[in-house]
């Protein structure tokens, strides 16, 4: 913990490397988002057909989760840091969600 | 609160440039949202000077359909008997002959009623579209773009406003304690707009979150839920055919779109063919389709509104929509409203009723009848559109709605004013190119969009047909690129005061104009509200463009 605030106070945060953090954000950002409503509809049996009372509660899943990654991607240290964090969580996510859903079926 | 400085600054950075990028888009969608929180009544405001013909008793309206659908058998594909309270026990039926969510813009619908001899009196209804045009500023800013690109365009500019409402909070938050109710008038005018502008952000940051996440959901919905199918199986077809027919057209909030994003939002102009503009047909494959053409009437209107009111007690319907689905035979959708529950739609909440028995067969959208997870989902729609509470709600809604605009003009104006502050202290006498750019762009677009509806407003009574789409569009936007360029002329210096003085007078016009036409009946309470609310904006444009405070920078330096 001490060594990461020594690193943090050594590089303090700037708006200067927005771009990289901010695309990842969207990008892998949108890619996560979409993994976890994956994750959550597999649980919760939804089927996706947007009639369903599941498909509204996973459409209204996915504007919360997206815009927290939209504004904390700011916290991240480098646009590298950004994209290898949100890569990692993607790799669990989706290997979660082919997990459970090929264990459902 | 503490916040280590190095965040607080990012993040505040983020907030100017996002701000910057989103503030304009973003000042329309509010101001032009407020207005449309009372589209109804303005839609039947502008439209009195058409001719509508007198509404029919209930208990005649099969005889009415039995002649207009031998006369006209095209008419049953797609109509409607909308059930004005004013009078109770009659209703106006109309039809169009406009695809199920084709008729955008206003399309002309025919109203037609029975003569005392029993004959059809049939009339061609061209309703005002200055309700329509503002409803499309506010979804889409009416970007002369299609359709899809400006709704995404306005989901991202949704994106941008999350963004900004999220790092404002980081960026503010330790200091906001200080200084939150000291609001610093005059001396620096940098210090006085950061001072409003966050007074105004604190205090409605629950109004703000709501809207950008729901608009979100608004302008991605679809592709989410292609998504969802790819991603999970279920029946995705039905949505697709359905939707598809109207994503040319127009119909966001009109759209026959299944997942009830935004079912039956008056379309302006057409608000009373609402058959095409049902959202929501929840579980329409009940099998009470009946073989295509040949078809039995219908059940009368009358006992359809008795089994109605037998299984859905308190919910008071407004109109009775009929459309011709393929596959699905006649669907009747039924709009209408319980004060007690929150509503799907903006005005309405949605029965689905079996046109031939008068069962209804499903309640997902229904006021009151709802499950639980309908009704939170309901919340979140509800919340948007202010309609659950009334009318002190939606007036609620619409000085939230004028002080978020407010809040968006503070921010540019922040943005200039420290911006100006910055180059005088490094030495410049006049404002950097990009200064002056946002400055004269934040005053003129701004300021145009309330001058261009002011315009719009007191020329209703003197258009034809109480404005065409095209009119009204082409009178907006004349008025709107007059104070763009009028500010771009008059420079950063001077271009605020007199373009707030001009949206300033041209609002206070509204009553005169109104009255000297007498349209819609002087003491109309329409009439009155309209007219109290614009003297009330004009007063308060008035008073910015005449405030005493000169900005001291430039005034001192360049004296």
């Amino acid at each position: 913990m001490s060594t990461q605030s020594a690193l943090l106070k050594a590089e303090p945060l700037s708006s200067r490397n927005w771009f990289p953090k901010v695309s990842a954000a969207v990008v892998a950002g949108a890619v996560l988002t979409v993994g976890i409503m994956g994750v959550v509809g597999v649980l919760c049996h939804a089927d996706g057909s947007p009639r369903t009372l599941s498909a509204q509660f996973l459409l209204w899943l996915v504007p919360p989760v997206w815009c927290s990654l939209l504004g904390a991607c700011f916290l991240f240290r480098s646009g590298r840091q950004a994209w290898g964090v949100l890569a990692v969580a993607n790799v669990l996510v989706w290997g979660l969600f082919f997990a459970i859903r090929g264990l459902a079926s | 609160m503490k916040i280590r400085g190095d965040i607080v600054r990012t993040y505040r950075d983020a907030h100017s440039w996002v701000g910057i990028i989103a503030g304009l888009f973003l000042f329309v969608a509010f101001y032009a949202g407020a207005i449309t929180m009372f589209e109804q009544p303005l839609q039947e405001w502008a439209s009195s000077a058409t001719p509508r013909p007198a509404p029919t008793p209930l208990e005649r309206m099969p005889s009415l359909m039995e002649k207009l659908f031998s006369a006209h058998p095209e008419a049953a594909r797609n109509y409607s008997i909308a059930l004005p309270a004013a009078t109770p026990g009659q209703g106006e039926f109309s039809w169009s002959a406009a695809k199920p969510g084709a008729h955008g813009r206003g399309g002309p619908t025919t109203q037609v009623s029975l003569s005392e001899t029993g004959e059809l009196i049939t009339v061609q209804r061209h309703p005002s579209a200055v309700a329509h045009f503002v409803d499309e500023l506010h979804q889409q800013v009416s970007l002369p773009l299609p359709h899809m690109v400006s709704r995404y365009l306005m989901g991202t500019v949704a994106l941008l406003y999350a963004v900004a409402l999220i790092s404002g909070v980081i960026a503010f938050l330790p200091g906001l304690a200080k200084n939150l109710f000291a609001v610093r008038l005059g001396r620096n005018s940098k210090k006085m707009w950061l001072d409003m502008h966050n007074l105004l952000g604190v205090f409605s940051l629950p109004f703000h979150l709501i809207m950008a996440l729901t608009s979100v959901v608004f302008a991605f919905h679809e592709p989410i839920f292609v998504t969802q199918h790819f991603l999970l199986g279920g029946n995705h077809a039905s949505h697709h055919t359905q939707a598809g027919a109207d994503h040319g057209a127009r119909g966001q909030h009109g759209g026959a779109d299944p997942t009830g994003a935004h079912p039956g939002r008056p379309q302006a102009g057409s608000s009373d063919t609402a058959p095409a503009a049902q959202g929501g047909q929840p579980n329409l494959t009940q099998g009470d389709a009946s073989p295509e053409p040949a078809q039995p009437l219908p059940l009368p209107p009358q006992q359809i509104l008795a089994a109605l009111a037998r299984q859905a007690s308190g919910f008071v319907p407004d109109s009775l929509n009929y459309t011709q689905r393929p596959g699905a035979g006649l669907v009747l959708s039924v709009a209408g409203h319980d004060p007690r529950y929150s509503m799907r739609g903006p005005v309405s909440g949605f029965a689905e009723v079996n046109p031939y028995t008068g069962r209804v067969t499903s309640t997902d959208y229904l006021p009151g009848h709802q499950s639980t997870g309908f009704s939170i989902i309901t919340t979140f729609f509800a919340l948007h559109f202010g309609s659950f509470g009334g009318v002190a709600v939606r007036w609620g809604y619409v000085v939230l709605g004028l002080g978020g605009a407010f809040l968006f003009y503070t921010g540019n104006r922040l943005w200039v004013a420290s911006r100006q502050k910055q180059e005088r202290k490094s030495g410049r006498v006049e404002d950097t190119r990009g200064t002056r750019f946002l400055a004269c762009l934040t005053s003129g677009c701004a300021l145009g969009c309330v001058a261009g509806i002011s315009a719009v407003f007191c020329a209703v009574p003197f258009l034809p047909q109480g404005g065409t789409y095209s009119a009204v569009m082409q009178l907006y936007y004349a008025v709107f690129c007059v104070f763009v360029v009028a500010a771009f002329l008059l420079g950063s210096q001077r271009c605020d005061r007199v373009l707030l003085a001009g949206a300033g007078i041209l609002t206070a016009l509204v009553p005169v104009s109104v009255s000297l036409a007498g349209h819609g009946g002087w003491l109309s309470p329409v009439t009155q509200a309209i007219g109290l609310t614009s003297v009330l904006v004009g007063v308060f444009l008035l008073v910015c463009a005449f405030r005493k405070v000169r900005l001291p920078p430039q005034g001192r330096v360049s004296a």
